[in-house]
């Protein structure tokens, strides 16, 4: 499968410039490490593994800048890494080519600059637009520096934003979420994820809820919150796609849809990872320790892992139903030569007679109503 | 002969027993300080994370000692929990002596006692140890004195040490010597080897502990079990040191262990006596102390496909365990099993976890029951140890429960609350005297039911750890007792549930209800939990219908991560087992039983 055409190429910026309260992302402080040395490392591992055996015959079609925060550099920098990638790799035209940003740090000059590069996606990290919550979240920015650079971004041309939301938080109230979906949907960006807080291991956050400390809303009070962000944004015309996923019709991110389809993708930079030719590969976590391994010639590799034929099904089937309208039949049969329905055996027929799972148009779902509930289905099928 | 000494050391739980075995084995030269970690010969894993000896193991340390002779000293680490008292008895069967260590801080409490009453009985030369003199709230002399007193042992024999430092080590070393008498027997005469405990190798079969009480033993010798008379050729005989070390002949006096290639885990009792058929004993050895279960409890494979795997574990672990019992049993909700017995709540999750780690086998426990007595009308009498078995109540005359004498010892300022432990356990005759000021014996007879809960939780933690207790079996006396059963969803759960006295009744049944709700995570319909009595519904309670249990985020370089959490979420549901539409994890068939969360 290692040349199906649509492999995803990711670039990890891992900075930001103080980290939030509940992060768990590869990101770091930019101080104390060489910024520039970075980006110079990340070229060389662009040149290095265009040319790599596993990935010379991949043809791509996305290309997204994630982080940590990617605006830290410069317009020009980046646009840099877009046009070497694209010099270097085989695509397959139109190409998805996405940045993330941190409202802080979006100007409307160098959103015309990275237009200019061929960017055609900018996701912003909004978070919330209640200012006491991003503020207790640990983010720098305010609800009115969100605005603004949504409209900035609209300036500078960008027709496919996606913005980043994120309820259950501490002391959030209901009546918040719904104000941040409300003016959320007021500036009507293409696209939406919208994720329940999760308290990841070794944070801030982590440490309060050790102690106690931590007043996360009631169970039942996110549980609404999840069910409001579904009702407005299907109202406002959003469609729901994945778990934690909106966009008007036509906007899907082709670069995540391929995660979930399982497909290949190429992760560049520290702590990415990549899963190409049914390899799956992290590069090494620490920034200063890959420009290292980088620069002595190396593949700044940390770790390798490589799932048994049945495994990887299983992989792909949970990460599939993660979509809404599923994983097709069809395609798991030619992937693999293995049918669900069989495979599964009692397991499958018990999930569908109690109605967690269905099979429509071709495709293995689970029904709405199991989406809140998914890890319970999920957990039957890994 | 005269140059080994064979002896155990016994003490109250956590005294520090597995500390100075450690410092005995270090002195020795047993082992190099790399290898060396604490508590070595606590080497379950079950006894490491709980920080307490569940199984008496044994060693052999060469002792080169003042009077410039070599000696061989066979050390017998044991068990302080009370429940362990077994494994105490049959180690001090293969002894001549026995170091009774006391915490400096704590003193003498229940199980100094009661071990010192067992050393007494073997006939045992007893060593008192004063332990943990580094603690700044070490009382050496107070202690030195209850020895004196309390105990009646010859306070001139008296050893200071902290196992902890190594001070006072090397003169217990000399006083083991001096002291402890070398054990006597023929070399001569047929063998006779006690068997004290046996294990199971994969490769080589029955790993047999004995002591040699009379006449030698090597490879090539044909071996016959008395009990039974099965027959063996020895393949290798040897000693304990960290592992298993052969040696050409085992001779009386002498402790190690005997490989025949014993693939039959039945042939093999502790408590049996091997001889050669060559030239056989006339007589077996006394063997053990009967062992007398107190709690009942059937385990049952999650999957009910493994109830053949579980006989075999089942067999192997008796083998090691020889205080567990067990006959087959069956239940609705979970099919094949076998109700065993047990010395005590902590002997059976014992069980429980070794079957786990050792056997890999994901089990069931049923609510824990004592043995009751039915006197039925047509003049029967039926003992009953399983819920299951309770007889019609119309045709029951009149039932009895079986009684203990606790016995407590604790700071006279912790009387107050301790009577009324007793009271509000349905105590009965209760007594106290002050052995030494300040320091109470409280004596109380109290129903097995209720001591086998959480009673000595509940007294732990009223007494802030200063409390100790011990008990022995009395009598059976009049009861009352209902069966409180357990509807989930409307169905009966037949192991959830449980013989209890009319009086406690719909407490219990509240307790059970809450402690279900607890412990059953919230699945994705609503749950009602009821206990019930006969047709009487007498408590409820409802979990509420899981809303969400889902990733919000999973991209690329999540897979992985996810993938495996996925899959640890999966392992726990495997450890579930599904009653009608419900899963009930194994935790919450105990959980019924306990009083908090432990
Ligand atoms: N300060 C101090 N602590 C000690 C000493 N001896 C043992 N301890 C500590 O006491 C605790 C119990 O020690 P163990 O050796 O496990 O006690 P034990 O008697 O073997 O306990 P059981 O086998 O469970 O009956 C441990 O935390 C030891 O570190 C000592 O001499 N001084
Ligand atoms: S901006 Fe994003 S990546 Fe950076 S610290 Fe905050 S949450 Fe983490
Ligand atoms: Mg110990």
């Amino acid at each position: 499968m290692g040349n199906t055409p649509g492999a995803g190429l990711y670039i990890h910026i891992p900075f930001c410039v103080s980290k939030c309260a509940y992060c768990a992302f590869n990101s770091f402080a930019p101080a104390g490490f060489d910024t520039s040395a970075y980006l110079q490392a990340l070229h060389a591992q662009l040149l290095r593994l265009s040319r790599h055996p596993l990935v010379e015959k991949n043809i791509f079609s996305t290309i997204f800048i994630g982080g940590g925060t990617p605006t830290i550099y410069s317009a020009r920098q980046l646009a840099g890494l877009v046009s070497i990638a694209l010099d270097n790799f085989h695509f397959s035209y139109p190409v998805e080519i996405t940045v993330e940003g941190n409202p802080d740090s979006i100007k409307q000059k160098s959103l015309y600059a990275l237009r200019r590069a061929g960017v055609n996606r900018l996701s912003i990290g909004v978070q919330s637009f209640t200012d006491d919550l991003l503020a207790s979240l640990g983010r720098i920015h305010n609800a009115a520096q969100a605005e603004n650079a949504i409209k900035t971004a609209r300036k500078a041309g960008f027709a496919d934003i996606n913005l980043d939301l994120m309820f259950g938080l501490p002391g959030q109230k209901l009546k918040e979420w719904r104000q941040t979906l409300e003016t959320t949907c007021r500036y009507g960006p293409e696209h939406l994820a919208v994720y329940e807080l999760t308290v990841e291991e070794n944070t801030p956050f982590a440490d309060l809820a050790a102690k106690g400390k931590l007043k996360l809303p009631h169970e039942e009070i996110v549980a609404d919150m999840a069910e409001l962000s579904q009702r407005i944004l299907a109202d406002a015309g959003y469609i729901r796609y994945e778990i934690s996923n909106f966009a008007r019709s036509g906007y899907e991110c082709r670069h995540n849809i391929n995660y979930w389809q399982n497909g290949s993708y190429l992760g560049l930079g520290a702590g990415a990872v990549s899963s190409i030719a049914d390899i799956r590969i992290s590069n090494t976590n620490d920034p200063a320790d890959f420009n290292k391994q980088i620069m002595a010639g190396n593949d700044g590799f940390s770790g390798a892992e490589a799932l048994c034929r049945e495994k990887k099904f299983r992989e792909t089937v949970i990460m599939g139903l993660r979509m809404v309208k599923g994983i097709s039949l069809a395609s798991l049969r030619k992937r693999f030569n293995l049918d669900p329905r069989e495979y599964y055996g009692d397991t499958f027929r018990r999930l569908l007679d109690n109605n967690l799972l269905e099979i429509k148009d071709g495709g293995l779902r689970l029904p709405e109503q199991a989406m809140a509930v998914a890890n319970q289905v999920l957990a039957e099928l890994v | 002969m005269k140059n080994i000494r064979n002896f155990s050391i016994i003490a109250h739980i956590d005294h520090g027993k597995s500390t100075l075995a450690d410092r005995l084995i270090q002195t020795c030269g047993m082992v190099k300080d790399r290898q060396f970690k604490e508590q070595l010969l606590d080497n379950m894993d079950i006894e490491r994370e709980r920080g307490i000896t569940i199984k008496s193991q044994t060693i052999c340390l060469p002792y080169k000692a003042e009077d410039g002779k070599n000696y061989i000293l066979n050390l017998v680490d044991t068990p302080g929990h009370v429940d362990f008292s077994y494994e105490v008895s049959r180690a001090l069967n293969s002894c001549e002596g026995a170091l009774l260590l006391i915490d400096a801080s704590q003193g003498i409490e229940a199980q100094t006692l009661a071990n010192l009453y067992l050393a007494m009985e073997n006939d045992l030369e007893i060593i008192p140890v004063i332990n943990k003199i580094d603690l700044p709230s070490a009382d050496p002399e107070t202690v030195a004195l209850q020895i004196e007193e309390d105990l009646g042992l010859d306070s001139d024999l008296v050893q200071m040490c902290s196992a902890k430092t190594g001070e006072g080590v090397a003169d217990i070393l000399e006083a083991i010597v001096k002291i402890l008498p070398p054990p006597e027997g023929d070399v001569n005469a047929p063998l006779q080897a006690l068997i004290f405990d046996a294990n199971y190798d994969p490769f080589r079969g029955t790993v047999i502990s004995c002591r040699i009480i009379n006449g030698r033993v090597k490879a090539g010798d044909r071996i016959i079990f008395m009990s039974n008379m099965a027959e063996y050729r020895v393949e290798e005989v040897g000693i304990f040191h960290l592992q298993r070390r052969p040696v050409k002949e085992l001779q009386a006096g002498e402790v190690g262990y005997i490989l025949a290639g014993i693939k039959t885990v039945s042939d093999t009792r502790p408590g049996d006596t091997i001889t050669l058929k060559a030239n056989p004993a006339a007589e077996q050895l006394p063997g053990f102390r009967e062992i007398q279960q107190v709690v009942f409890s059937s385990i049952y494979p999650i999957s009910t496909d493994e109830y053949e795997n579980l006989a075999t574990a089942m067999e192997k672990l008796k083998l090691n365990d020889a205080a567990l019992t067990f006959q087959k049993d069956s239940s609705n909700a979970l099919g094949f099993g076998f109700r065993c017995g047990f010395l005590g709540l902590l002997h059976l999750e014992v069980i429980q976890e070794r079957l786990e780690r050792e056997f890999d086998l994901p089990i069931i426990l049923t609510v824990p029951s004592v043995c009751y007595h039915f006197y039925l009308q047509d003049g029967a009498m039926l003992e009953v140890d399983n819920p299951a078995h309770f007889p019609d109540p119309a045709g029951i005359d009149r039932t009895e429960e079986p009684f203990i004498k606790a016995t407590i010892l604790m700071p006279d300022r912790y009387m107050g609350t301790v009577m009324n432990l007793c009271m509000e356990r349905r105590g009965e005759n209760t007594n106290y005297h002050y052995p030494m000021p300040g320091r109470i014996e409280l004596t109380c007879e109290l129903p097995l039911a209720e001591v086998i809960y959480d009673f000595y939780d509940k007294l732990k933690s009223i007494t802030q750890g200063y409390g100790s207790f011990d008990y022995e079996l009395l009598d059976y006396r009049p009861s009352d007792l209902v069966k409180l059963d357990i509807l989930v969803n409307g169905e009966r759960v037949d192991a959830l549930s449980q013989l209890v006295h009319r009086s406690n009744a719909r407490a219990r049944g509240l307790h059970a209800c809450e402690r279900l709700k607890e412990e059953i995570p919230r699945q994705m319909f609503k749950i009602a939990i009821q206990g019930a009595i006969g047709g009487t519904i007498i408590s409820r309670t409802t979990i509420s219908a899981l809303r969400k249990d889902v990733t919000a985020k999973c991209y690329g370089g999540d897979i992985s991560r996810k993938r495996k959490l996925l899959e640890k979420q999966k392992a726990g549901k495997k450890r579930m087992k599904t009653v009608g539409n419900v899963d009930i994890p194994q935790k919450a068939f105990l959980a019924v039983l306990k009083s908090e969360q432990t």
